[in-house]
């Protein structure tokens, strides 16, 4: 596992003007660096079940390239004076870590791709998207960059899911389904546009979800997004879009 | 969520298709509608809100299949494809953002491998004059659905002036949102066969055309952007605008007007104050070999107080798919004539497509009675128009 300490910690701060909104951006970035984290903490396992050696460097290689993300934002909340702390313990990156792990213990490489690359990523790439949109400067450009490089891996994990599928569609839309139904079902409480089930943990003090609009986002816009571009990643898997509606539509709020 | 996933991720693989419906719902009621469907009875439907923040993300797909059968034995499967686009953005302001719905919505068609695709509702609307907009097609083919669309408004005024005992040839017409396409095939064929003609929209240069096309067949036509002008005149009422919500206020009219709302959504303003006038909602059809929905989405996907009773506009897709007619019938704007409306009522009709029993907001406007095989039947139907 990699160490998770030492990413956020102080350096000379860069004065900003974002001080009215820093508390908000702050939360924002700690939810963003938890997801980095547990990502890289995903890719590290991954690379213990893999057998081919070049799988092997690509999944350490992403899990230095996630590590590096987790770093960027913790460098911009320093930017705009705020601590950004991180915690994949809180109760739903928990449960994420969780899911992804039972895919390890079943050595199971293509559920662990369903599960980081079409779940998790299409999260993370809609949600950095919209953020980038409307964050201000650097905190802004390194949302978007970020996506984007979210974004490139997710085509590579493609080719291999989409071969896999080839193999067997049932078989494989079964699985997506079975992963969907745990991964997919924490990630909507997670994505709720309220917290109905207490503190996230990762948020420094009360839900942010409610102070969204300060940044013009809001916690219905992330969710829909994220929703949406889930949607469009199993499109191009090739799993028919009347049956991923289904799944979707059945998710709690 | 409570239940096993074994086999119930994809109860049904994609498959080559004969036709597609693209649709989308006219009200906020109707989309909760659908999504509650695809939650399922096992879970409690989602609040109002969360509709509303939800459904404008989802991208347009196949929410369901749908299996007719012809009075000929003829079958032919189907997709419906909801393009998801928001009840609330209709209007103008959203055109690109729609236009790039139904594209994704066609796409779906294409790639399910459909042979004839019909627009319904503001699909058609978007796209009637702009098919060079629609995603490369191969082998797919797109109506949209309008020449079957006037030919039910067009029977239904038949319909309604002989029940309420009207003779049509003494009656002045007017049809409001004249120069669009259905509109206009409705001046056409409407026309020839009443006292006088009025015809309101809001472009004057297309209602001048339009009316110099009229007398050109020996019609008279009097013109005018300002509908109050002339809603006093009328004695018959065909409501074809394309309005983003009810909203259409006739203002004075002649008492007992008949008043055909053909709009999707519908024109006339729930609050349109019209005592006496004789409404119903126009341009429906009727399958009478009935439609299979797999999920089963009857009553939800067609909510009108008969069985399978869907708008013309997509019943054109599916008559032209059980014909094995895979040829674009209704394309462009402006070139619905009498003479290709009855071709397609020729071919509704032998397939079991036939004019919907009349009804409006308030319920039917004629008693039904059950057939043999189940179906509603209106009694007012002719035997002519019963199958056998």
């Amino acid at each position: 596992m990699q160490p998770l300490t030492g990413l956020s910690s102080s350096s000379p701060m860069e004065c900003s003007s974002l001080s009215a909104t820093a508390p908000i951006w702050q939360d924002i970035l700690a939810q963003a660096m938890t997801g980095e984290l547990l990502a890289a903490m995903n890719y590290a396992s991954l690379s213990e079940i893999c057998d081919d050696p070049a799988e092997v460097a690509d999944a350490l290689e992403h899990a230095q390239g996630e590590r590096g993300h987790a770093a960027a934002f913790a460098a911009e909340g320093r930017k705009i004076g705020v601590d950004v702390t991180n915690n994949v313990d809180a109760k739903h990156w928990k449960r994420l870590r969780e899911a992804f792990l039972r895919c390890i213990a079943e050595r199971d490489f293509i559920a662990c791709l369903i599960v980081q690359e079409i779940m998790l990523e299409s999260f993370a790439v809609a949600s950095y998207s919209r953020v980038g949109k409307v964050a201000p400067g650097s905190l802004g450009e390194t949302f978007a960059r970020i996506a984007a490089e979210e974004e490139d891996h997710v085509d590579h994990a493609m080719s291999i899911l989409r071969a896999e599928r080839a193999r067997d569609a049932q078989r494989f839309d079964d699985k997506v389904y079975r992963l969907h139904l745990d991964v997919m079902t924490t990630l909507a409480q997670m994505l709720a546009k309220e917290c109905k089930d207490g503190h996230c943990e990762v948020c420094h003090h009360t839900c942010v979800k409610p102070s969204l609009f300060e940044v013009s986002l809001s916690a219905a816009e992330l969710r829909g997004a994220s929703l949406q571009q889930y949607l469009k990643t199993l499109d191009m898997l090739g799993i028919p879009g009347e049956v991923t509606l289904a799944w979707v539509t059945q998710l709690p709020v | 969520m409570g239940h096993s996933a074994t086999s119930v991720a994809t109860p049904r693989q994609t498959i080559d298709v004969d036709f597609a419906l693209i649709g989308h719902q006219e009200s906020w009621r109707a989309a909760a509608d659908v999504i509650a469907v695809l939650r399922g009875p096992e879970r409690t439907p989602l609040p109002d809100d969360e509709i509303k923040d939800i459904l404008p993300w989802i991208p347009p797909r196949a929410v369901c299949h749908v299996d007719v059968g012809s009075i000929t034995g003829a079958k032919a499967r189907g997709l419906y494809i909801d393009s998801f686009i928001p009840p609330d953005r209709l209007e103008a302001a959203y055109v690109h953002e729609n236009i790039a719905r139904v594209r994704s919505a066609a796409a779906c068609a294409i790639k399910a491998g459909a042979r004839i695709v019909s627009l319904g509702g503001f699909s058609s609307i978007l796209i009637e004059g702009n098919f060079d907009l629609l995603p490369e097609r191969h082998d797919t083919v797109f109506t949209t659905g309008n020449t079957l669309t006037v030919a039910f408004i067009v029977q239904g005024i038949k319909k309604m002036c002989a029940l309420e005992g009207r003779d049509l040839s003494k009656s002045t017409l007017l049809i409001v949102g004249a120069t669009g396409d259905v509109g206009s095939g409705c001046a056409r064929c409407l026309a020839p066969l009443v006292r006088r003609v009025l015809l309101s929209a809001r472009n004057v240069e297309r209602l001048r055309r339009l009316a110099a096309e009229l007398e050109a067949d020996g019609v008279e036509a009097e013109i005018a952007t300002d509908l109050q002008r002339f809603s006093a005149h009328a004695d018959v009422v065909v409501c074809a605008a394309s309005l983003a919500s009810p909203s259409l206020f006739l203002g004075r009219i002649a008492p007992d007007a008949i008043v055909c709302d053909a709009g999707y959504p519908k024109n006339l303003s729930p609050s349109a104050d019209m005592p006496n006038a004789k409404v119903f909602l126009g341009g429906l059809g009727q399958i009478t070999t009935g439609m299979k929905f797999t999920p089963d989405f009857h009553g939800v996907l067609n909510r009108h107080p008969f069985p399978d009773v869907v708008h013309g506009c997509l019943l054109e897709g599916m008559a032209l798919a059980l014909e094995h007619r895979f040829e674009p019938f209704s394309q462009g704007r402006g070139f619905i004539t009498p003479h290709r409306v009855e071709e397609m009522e020729t071919i509704a009709a032998c397939h079991g497509i036939y004019l919907a029993p009349l009804y409006n907001a308030d319920g039917p406007l004629e008693h039904a009675v059950h057939s043999p095989e189940g179906m509603l039947w209106s009694m007012s139907d002719s035997a002519a128009l019963l199958p056998g």
